[in-house]
């Protein structure tokens, strides 16, 4: 199962990806999270500290190559294979992968076919997969995933917001990206703006699965930059992101 | 099969990972140590299984081991040179276990045991069983073999630095291998969704342009996706073994290329160079006026002895395009005996960034060193000249004797600024070219059709207006 949760930068990505997790984590699932948005910051969110990047790899690999720094009888694809491993944060309750920077000049032709590849293999091996993944949708039009499940867009109630959700849908369907079902997440509503942002959401034309409303914990911990995976179980937030799971059938 | 084995033993476990919250303990790895190791042997003792330090049962959850693997072998037909080939399938069996991880090869494995299979009752000794039960079958050269794995932290270490001696040896013999110790080269159209006419060639004496894989990393690509982007091109009949060029590898390139390329020679950049993605580390680029080729990498901001950037020459010759005088290529190749061997190798280089100079040097003729220029020692034509007329660089004598053949443009151009420039050499001009083609087809009439090899198009002032 691949949950992808996209929206523009600033909407609540980030927040919706990590209380997923936090809640798939109470689940008996062996689960991966893999941060694909290099202005996210959902390792923060997660509580984990990165020490590498798939990024990282990627440029250690063309470097090693470019100076003639690996053996010859050594297979490329094992060699990256084995440093994707390493920059995996390992926690008790998930695993979490970062795609870090973009590419520099030169070639990754090569390397991103070994990539997809590996990555593919990985995930392979969890039963939930939950990125966080920025508004182009590069990742995943570069296959760099595998086809996903069901892909949540998060908004609030900014025009851009509301505006990029509309494009996420039509790009899914012009990159050929098949998900299973695409859903609309609305993040900080509050009473005054509730009906107004429902009305707009309506006309993206996109199901809602999950209203978030305004919370003054969850300001408070980004005001602390608190990993927000330890807001309270009875935080609203983490009920309504719960509830937004069973919506989508994870058991 | 494998009834004595606790755990399930299928290739349907290969990829297998082991999460650290499903981990009993993991062994080498970058935590740790470890190595593999196949050896052929006398007297092996066909069977034999051992290991030597503390088993899985002696353990504790969540530690780190170092690991060892020997697997000695002996069969009438083996030979020393199978070692690595056996070796390499170490990854793909010890996967086959269920419950057992196994990442990578040689010194650089990293492996976990799940707490699943030690539940199960798996042991280090199931391991040494199975992989004693499939080497042999996957590899019926193989009369006796004996697996002993180690854990014992002083042994391992021991274990470690002798097999990197092996495999240093093993590295030494592979990069003697040469193109004409193989029947099968490999194609590449990894890039052909935006040079669909571009197929590299890769040849165990010339990697892929891009840099990023080799002749080994081929044969692997193809082996695992026979259907995949690196495919088998089998040699045929060797038409011209300095320049490289191959009766099957031009049928092959013709059909790849979707009939755009019929010939090609590996190690030239003259007649029918190799084609260029667009994605090259570098690109050797012939300079007319000294007789010499250049090269220039993607990290080299300036400008080259042409008058233009790397960008610019890179526009020029990309796109799987054959343009003489040009070619794109990997710096790997530069280290290859063969780097363009046809057209005179290192004696024919006459300008490089100093960084791929520094990085290549041990592969520079000793006597040649001294006499290349980088951008340090200049980078207009006057100043690379006098460089190699002063340091007694090869290509002033060849300079020399075909000088008596003066292209005739240049007599053309002489007389026109003769009167001007009064003895000044015509490459002394500093004014940079306005357009600069590779091939440059001109406008005529009458039945003749005139074309500029390498033209550039200087001018003292350029207008630009709107229509």
């Amino acid at each position: 199962m691949i949950i992808a949760v996209s929206g523009k930068g600033g909407t609540g990505k980030t927040l919706v990806s990590s209380l997923l997790i936090k809640a798939l984590s109470d689940t008996q699932n062996d689960i991966l999270a893999i941060d694909a948005d290099p202005d996210s910051n959902l390792p923060e969110a997660l509580g984990v500290d990165v020490h590498k990047t798939v990024g990282d790899v990627r440029e250690e690999l063309k470097e090693d190559t470019a100076r003639g720094r690996i053996p010859t009888g050594m297979n490329k694809w094992d060699i990256l294979d084995y440093k994707i491993m390493e920059s995996i944060v390992e926690t008790p309750n998930f695993d979490l992968l970062v795609m870090g920077r973009p590419e520099g000049s030169g070639c990754y032709c090569a390397v991103n076919n070994m990539l997809r590849r590996i990555i593919e293999n990985l995930s392979s091996n969890y039963d939930v997969i939950v990125i966080d993944t920025e508004a182009g949708l590069e990742h995943l039009s570069r296959r760099t995933t595998q086809n996903v499940d069901v892909m949540l867009v998060v908004t609030d109630k900014s025009k851009r917001g509301i505006l990029t959700a509309q494009r996420i849908g039509q790009l899914a369907e012009e990159l050929e990206i098949k998900f299973q079902e695409l859903y609309l997440v609305l993040n900080r509503v509050n009473a005054e703006n509730e009906e107004e942002i429902l009305k707009k959401a309506k006309e993206t034309g996109l199901e809602m699965v999950g209203v978030i409303y305004e919370d003054d914990e969850v300001t408070q911990y980004d005001i602390e930059g608190r990993p927000l995976v330890e807001l309270p179980d009875e935080s609203k937030t983490v009920k309504t992101v719960s509830g937004i799971l069973s919506r989508i059938k994870v058991e | 099969m494998f009834e004595d084995i606790p755990v399930d033993v299928s290739p349907m476990y290969e990829g297998e990972r082991i999460r650290a919250a499903n981990m009993f303990v993991e062994l080498a790895g970058p935590k740790s140590m470890g190595a593999e190791l196949v050896q052929v042997e006398e007297n092996v003792e066909d069977g034999k299984i051992e290991v030597i330090g503390s088993e899985l049962d002696a353990m504790q959850e969540g530690d780190v081991h170092p690991l060892g693997i020997l697997i000695e072998i002996q069969g009438e037909h083996l030979e020393k040179e199978l070692e690595g080939v056996i070796e390499r399938r170490t990854h793909e069996l010890c996967n086959y276990v269920k419950g057992f991880m196994h990442l990578n090869q040689r010194d650089a494995i990293w492996c976990r045991v799940s707490k699943e299979a030690l539940e199960a009752g798996f042991k280090l000794e199931h391991l040494a069983k199975t992989l004693s039960t499939l080497f042999k079958e996957e590899f019926p050269l193989i009369e006796s073999i004996a697996v002993t794995i180690l854990t014992e932290p002083a042994m391992v270490e021991e274990f470690v630095s002798r097999a990197k001696e092996e495999y240093q040896t093993r590295d030494a013999r592979a990069r003697e291998l040469s193109d004409e110790d193989v029947d099968v080269f490999y194609g590449c159209v990894m890039c052909q969704s935006f040079a669909p006419t571009h197929v590299c060639v890769v040849t165990p004496d010339r990697t892929a342009l891009c840099g990023a894989i080799n002749w080994f990393d081929c044969r692997a690509a193809a082996k695992m996706d026979p259907e995949g982007p690196i495919f088998e091109v089998e040699k045929g009949e060797v038409i011209d073994d300095v320049k490289g060029e191959y009766s099957n590898v031009n049928s092959v390139l013709m059909e790849r290329s979707q009939g755009t390329v019929d010939k090609v020679y590996l190690h030239s950049v003259f007649e029918y160079p190799h084609t260029s993605c667009g994605c090259f580390e570098a690109v050797a680029f012939y300079i007319p006026e000294l007789d010499g080729i250049g090269i220039v990498d993607r990290d080299f901001r300036g400008e080259t002895p042409l008058g233009i950037p790397f960008s610019a020459m890179a526009g020029q010759c990309s796109g799987g395009k054959q343009v003489e005088g040009f070619t794109g290529l990997s710096l790997e190749y530069m280290r290859s005996p063969k780097f363009l061997q046809a057209d005179g190798g290192f004696e024919r280089i006459v300008w490089l960034p100093k960084e791929i100079k520094d990085s290549v040097e041990e592969y520079i003729p000793e006597d040649m060193m001294d006499k290349i220029p980088t951008e340090e020692d200049g980078s207009t034509l006057k100043e690379i000249r006098s460089f190699l007329e002063e340091k007694g660089h090869p290509i002033i004598e060849r300079m020399e004797t075909t000088s008596t053949e003066t292209p005739e443009e240049e007599i053309t151009f002489e007389e026109e600024t003769s009167e001007e420039w009064g003895e000044m050499e015509p490459e002394v001009m500093q004014m940079a070219p306005v357009a600069y083609a590779p091939e440059l087809t001109m406008p005529s009439s009458g039945g003749v059709k005139i074309i500029f090899k390498n033209a550039k198009v200087y001018a003292e002032k350029v207008i630009i207006k709107k229509k």
